[in-house]
């Protein structure tokens, strides 16, 4: 590589003076690999820094006891684990959704892709990267997330608005995606823990004054509607949906103005049926929410085969695997659907003790909220579980017909990368947050027990460990 | 929240608490709504989603195979290639339809017009040619045509040609039975033609079925026969020497198992190739065996004297006259072909007495004869499992004419069919007790498990094992020196059986037809140790009619190869020079039923045959063929006038002749042979059957007696 940027370097000399023809042809022929100028910068740069790496190596060890020490002093001291009951559900329902990706995927994929471990594979490596990241984020105090809030959500917003505007990948006649390198992220979903993260900050900033209008109630919205508009013009109804639920439950538990929520509520509803009526697609879906049998081949196709899913699941199932409807009966099976799969192959049994994982998701997220040692903390312990609990309920809700179609995946089950990773990324967040930390009421109960732990680094694991 | 006043804390919990209810409540209406759809009521939405992936497939089926009781293939069901097209595959293809139909049509010989307006239409499937040969599947495969393919479809398939073809049948172009076991045992070969309910995907492609994914559950049962294909073949190689070396019209050969009742071999003549059955004529096509019913005649006459000497109407030795060759009964008179002073039981059934027999089924009672007769299953259908089969006719004794008991005692006035004859045969072999006849040994499911077994059952004791025994002992005698069969004597073996000469019912006319005859043989051996049992029915033959003649010689081959085969030892050592000279010798004497004759094969002496002199063989009753092969085979020149049969030849057979000399020969039309022989039989001595003025007074006889 040194000798490629050398050459590189040298051929780019060349083209300032014009000497020989040759020296600029093999510079031209280069040129389409560009990103190998980088590289060879990075390579470059290896170079010179290797003597002062090495001796800032036992530096380095320092620098991040430095770092965590200035902070603890600010930040209250953890002085227990995280949440072993929600780490172990959301492991449980991450692990579940990979199998029952691959029983819903298996013969789509073999016929689309003709490998029926297409999905399989690919959501497996989704939770190789999710879980840890999970963890990882566990570790990282919450309240470092306070200096990252503004660049999360200016870069959210920029790469949900370049989605909006065209410059993402288009699919399924929504452009939800967009490239990142090798992978194509959903900005959809990252801007709902940006969201998250910055409306906790904002309300744990502005405190009492989240009664004003001005001050309190209205900046949320207005950057809420600016996300939802953004989202809808991809489309990506669902999104729009979750962004003002989101706003409206941590507007609502920071004490905003009910009067002026209603308000808001009431002036949207126009917009929204505007936007419903006005699309025929929306519109269409409501009408197949009505009933979904009459439209049976049309419009209500959808759900009424996720409803005949759920039947011939009956009690106790078909059985892992043995799904009929995924034989392109049901469409989206491994995504928006799966949870009527589950039905199917699980039965009412399966159904019910998946929505009891969620339940004591919730609860232990909440649960979190409650203890947690600070507003900012119960802000986003309580934004990231209503988060997570609304995405799982309104999908649910969805495939059992109660609630219209709109989109919605269902958490750390459905098959995609991005949902999972954000959700992931989330809940080790919320996992944090629920770390007890010190003077708080659990923190009193973590020290009556006589947990003492020989490693004290754990204690301190809020640092970048 | 510890940083916030209590007071807002506590505030904010209750907000919490009000969010977590309400998803609480979320979670609440999702599950009961699910409980709703899976278990309060799921029937309907279960049926809807049945409604779309199950899809009902009707399978054409494997015919089951069928075999013989040792596990050789008669028919089987193979897969051979049709060709069919999807024109718009081809349209699409840019292959210009006319092209390839003219390809198809050099090939396959199917009208190009006819292939052209299939092609060209806008179909998905057109059939191009159905069942081609290997062949032609390659070469159509080599045209290598878009949207031309080859698709695999059942064909029954007899691989041994015409084998056993009367007992199987055939199917026809669908796979279905149309005769035979073919027809009666539709249902079990078929296999389930049942729709099978698999499982298809929304695009309607069958992904899975339980019943697909094992095959053999819809499959044909196969079918396991009591048919020994070797004695089959036996049979059919002597049955069918038989018909034309005596140039009858057909006959019927079964050969069973009497200790079982299993039935190893059904043969007829003629018969027919299954796997082309529209070559033959319907007659051709006829299980003789079951399905015609024939006077027996005097192969009655053993069970007429077992049930006298179970019934106790005569003893063994007692003796019996035989009122010197005829005898008066009602308007009617009895004839013996020899004339005979008294006899025993055994005796009357060694020189088949007419007289005697009617003597001893009058002894026994017109009802105590019906009883025994139809005991040994005459006038009854034996179920064997073939179709057509007919009962015979044996009229209830209260409807017997005052004549009817005498001469059903020794087969007239009732008909039988070959496999009643052997059957009811193998109930004196086997102690007396009548075998229910099995044809289909087993049936098995694809699978190879037992659907269907056939055990040997005894139908019933008919006489006493020692009554049986008694008649048995004295039927070796027929096969003696002095019997009616010594043709049918075995080197080896003894044989009980008896022979059976019968004028045929002229249905038109009434009374007997002149000169159609049913010879047969049926008997058994070993004689004290059954082991076969076999009747030999042949139908009308031309040139004998004796069933000493006609059928021994039959019977004789038959039971020694198949007796061979069975691996039976031979019980009588050196016995083979001695039969041979007791068939030498033996002065076949004695006619049956009402015809009498003089010895049919007499014993001759030959001149000397000197250096370049030659014999002249006896070619009457030959074909030109056969007689001209036979002339040249003497060495002698032959000249034909006439065409048909030799009716006469100069010289005369057996005179010596120089090398070389030709002989002449006059034929006529098969038809006209009998009258000519008649003539013939009146005039010179012959060594020819004659029939007499008793032919005559048989006529006169009339059908009802």
């Amino acid at each position: 590589m040194g000798m490629l940027g050398d050459l590189l370097s040298r051929a780019r000399g060349g083209d300032a003076e014009p000497t020989k023809r040759s020296t600029r042809a093999l510079a031209r022929n280069r040129r389409p690999d560009a990103e190998s100028d980088a590289p060879a910068d990075k390579a470059a740069r290896p170079s010179k820094k290797d003597k002062p790496s090495k001796k800032d190596k036992p530096s380095k060890k320092d620098k991040p006891a430095r770092a965590t020490a200035m902070p603890q002093q600010a930040f209250p001291k953890v002085v227990g684990p995280a949440d072993a009951v929600l780490t172990g559900t959301v492991i449980a329902l991450v692990a579940f959704g990979v199998v029952m990706v691959y029983s819903a995927s298996a013969v789509f994929a073999h016929s689309r892709y003709g490998n029926g471990q297409y999905f399989l594979i690919k959501q497996a490596i989704f939770a190789v990267v999710a879980l840890p990241t999970m963890v990882a984020l566990a570790k990282l105090d919450y309240h470092r997330l306070r200096a990252l809030t503004y660049p999360m959500l200016v870069g959210a917003t920029l790469l949900l608005a370049a989605t909006a505007f065209g410059l993402g990948r288009r699919a399924g006649g929504a452009s939800r995606w967009i490239s990142l390198g090798p992978v194509n992220v959903q900005p959809g979903e990252i801007i709902k823990v940006a969201l998250i993260c910055w409306l906790a900050y904002s309300l744990s900033k502005k405190r009492e004054q989240i009664r004003s209008f001005s001050v309190g109630f209205l900046p949320h919205v207005l950057m809420a509607a600016i996300m939802m508009v953004l989202c809808l013009k991809q489309p990506d109804f669902g999104s729009a949906v979750m962004i003002g639920l989101i706003t409206f439950v941590l507007l609502f538990t920071a004490g905003a103005r009910l009067g002026y929520m209603l308000g808001a509520g009431i002036l949207a509803l126009p917009i929204v049926y505007w936007l419903v009526a006005g699309s025929e697609y929306r519109m269409r879906r409501i009408t197949a929410f009505l009933s979904p049998f009459e439209h049976r081949y049309e419009a209500g196709y959808q759900i009424a085969e996720s409803l005949m899913s759920f039947g011939a699941g009956g009690a106790s199932g078909v059985g892992i695997g043995d799904s009929r409807q995924k034989l392109f009966f049901l469409p989206e099976a491994h995504t928006d659907f799966i949870s009527a799969i589950i039905g199917e192959e699980l039965g009412f049994v399966g159904f019910a003790v998946l929505v009891i994982a969620f339940v004591v998701l919730i609860a232990r997220g909440l649960r979190a909220a409650y203890l947690a040692v600070d507003d900012y903390g119960t802000y986003l312990a309580v934004g990231i579980t209503m988060f997570v609990g609304m995405q799982a309920f309104t999908n649910l809700a969805v495939a059992v017909g109660l609630l219209p179609t709109k989109g919605l995946v269902l958490p750390f089950i459905s098959y995609g990368g991005s949902a999972l990773l954000v959700n992931c990324a989330a809940i080790g967040l919320l996992l944090n947050v629920s770390r007890p930390r010190e003077g708080t009421p659990a923190a009193e109960l973590t020290k009556k027990k006589p947990r003492a732990r020989g490693n004290p680094r754990l204690s301190e694991a809020g640092g970048l460990a | 929240m510890r940083n916030l006043p209590p007071k807002r804390a506590r505030f904010m919990r209750f907000r919490i608490a009000l969010l977590a209810a309400v998803l609480g409540a979320g979670a609440l209406a999702v599950t009961y709504r699910a409980y709703d759809l899976q278990v309060r009521d799921p029937l309907d939405l279960k049926a809807m989603a049945e409604r779309q992936y199950l899809r009902d497939i009707k399978l054409s089926p494997k015919r089951g195979t069928i075999y013989d009781r040792n596990g050789a293939e008669l028919a089987v069901s193979v897969d051979v290639d049709s060709v069919y097209a999807n024109p718009r595959v081809l349209q699409k293809s840019g292959v210009d339809p006319v092209y390839a139909a003219g390809k198809l049509s050099a090939l396959l010989g199917v009208d190009r017009d006819r292939l052209i307006k299939r092609l060209t239409s806008k179909r998905y499937f057109v059939w191009i040619k159905r069942r081609l040969s290997p062949m032609q599947a390659k070469a159509v495969e080599a045209l290598k045509l878009p949207g031309v393919a080859l698709m695999g479809e059942a064909r029954r398939f007899y691989p041994n040609r015409q084998l056993a073809s009367h007992v199987l049948g055939f199917a026809n172009i669908d796979g279905k039975g149309i005769e035979g076991l073919e027809l009666s045992l539709e249902e079990q070969l078929r296999g389930s033609t049942d729709p099978v309910p698999a499982i298809r995907d929304r695009r309607g492609v069958v992904v899975f079925s339980e019943q697909l994914l094992d095959d053999r559950a819809a499959q044909g049962d196969s079918v396991v026969l009591t048919i020994d294909k070797t004695i089959q073949h036996i049979a059919e190689r002597e049955l069918e020497l038989a018909v034309r070396t005596f140039e009858a019209k057909g006959g019927s050969v079964v050969v069973m198992d009497p200790a079982t009742g299993e039935v190893l071999a059904i043969a007829n003549y003629p018969t027919f190739n299954p796997n082309d059955p529209a070559a033959s004529p319907t007659s051709h096509r006829r299980n003789r065996a079951v399905t015609d019913r024939f006077e027996p005649g005097s192969t009655i006459k053993p069970f007429t004297v077992a049930g006298a000497l179970a019934g106790g109407a005569i003893r063994s030795d007692q003796s019996i006259d035989c009122e010197d060759g005829a005898m008066q009964v009602a308007e009617y008179t009895i004839h013996d072909t020899s004339k005979y002073e008294s006899l025993t039981p055994g005796q009357i059934l060694e020189y088949s007495s007419n007289i005697g027999t009617a003597k001893i089924g009058m002894a026994l009672g017109r009802k105590r004869l019906y009883r025994t007769l139809r005991d040994f299953g005459f006038g009854q259908v034996s179920r064997v499992g073939l179709p057509g089969e007919t009962s015979g006719i044996l009229r209830h004794y209260r409807k017997w004419y005052e004549m009817d008991a005498a001469t059903i005692s020794f087969g007239q006035g009732m008909s039988v069919t070959a496999l009643q004859l052997a059957s009811a045969m193998g109930a004196l072999a086997n102690k007396g007790r009548l075998m229910r006849p099995i044809l289909i040994k087993r049936v098995e499911d694809a699978r190879g498990e037992l659907i269907e077994e056939a055990l040997p059952r005894v139908r019933r004791q008919v006489v006493p094992i020692r009554s049986a025994r008694l008649v048995s002992d004295m039927m070796i005698a027929v096969t003696g020196e002095g019997g009616t069969a010594p043709e049918a004597a075995l080197d080896g073996h003894l044989v009980a059986g008896k022979t059976g000469t019968a004028q045929k019912a002229d249905y038109i006319n009434g009374g007997y037809a002149e000169g159609k005859w049913t010879s047969s043989f049926v008997g058994y051996a070993p004689a004290r140790k059954p082991r076969l049992v076999a009747a030999v029915v042949i139908d009308e033959p031309l040139i004998h009619h004796y069933g000493g003649t006609v059928a021994g010689p039959t019977f004789r081959r038959l039971m020694d190869a198949s007796l061979r085969h069975r691996g039976v030892v031979a019980t009588v050592p050196g016995d083979r020079p001695v039969a041979r000279k007791r068939r030498r010798k033996a002065k076949p004497a004695e006619g049956e039923v009402v015809v009498e004759a003089k010895p049919d094969a007499p014993a001759r002496e030959l001149p000397e045959v000197g250096e370049g002199e030659r014999l002249v063989p006896d070619l009457r009753g030959q074909t030109a063929r056969g007689a001209l092969a036979a002339v040249h085979k003497a060495g002698l020149g032959a000249r034909l006038h006439g065409s048909g049969v030799v009716v006469g030849q100069e010289p005369e057979p057996f005179s010596v002749v120089p090398e070389g000399s030709p002989i002449q020969l006059r034929l006529e039309a098969p038809d006209h042979v009998r009258e000519d022989e008649l003539q013939e039989g009146q005039q010179a001595a012959s060594d020819k059957p004659q029939a007499g003025p008793e032919l005559a007074v048989a006529a006169e006889r009339g059908r009802d007696g």
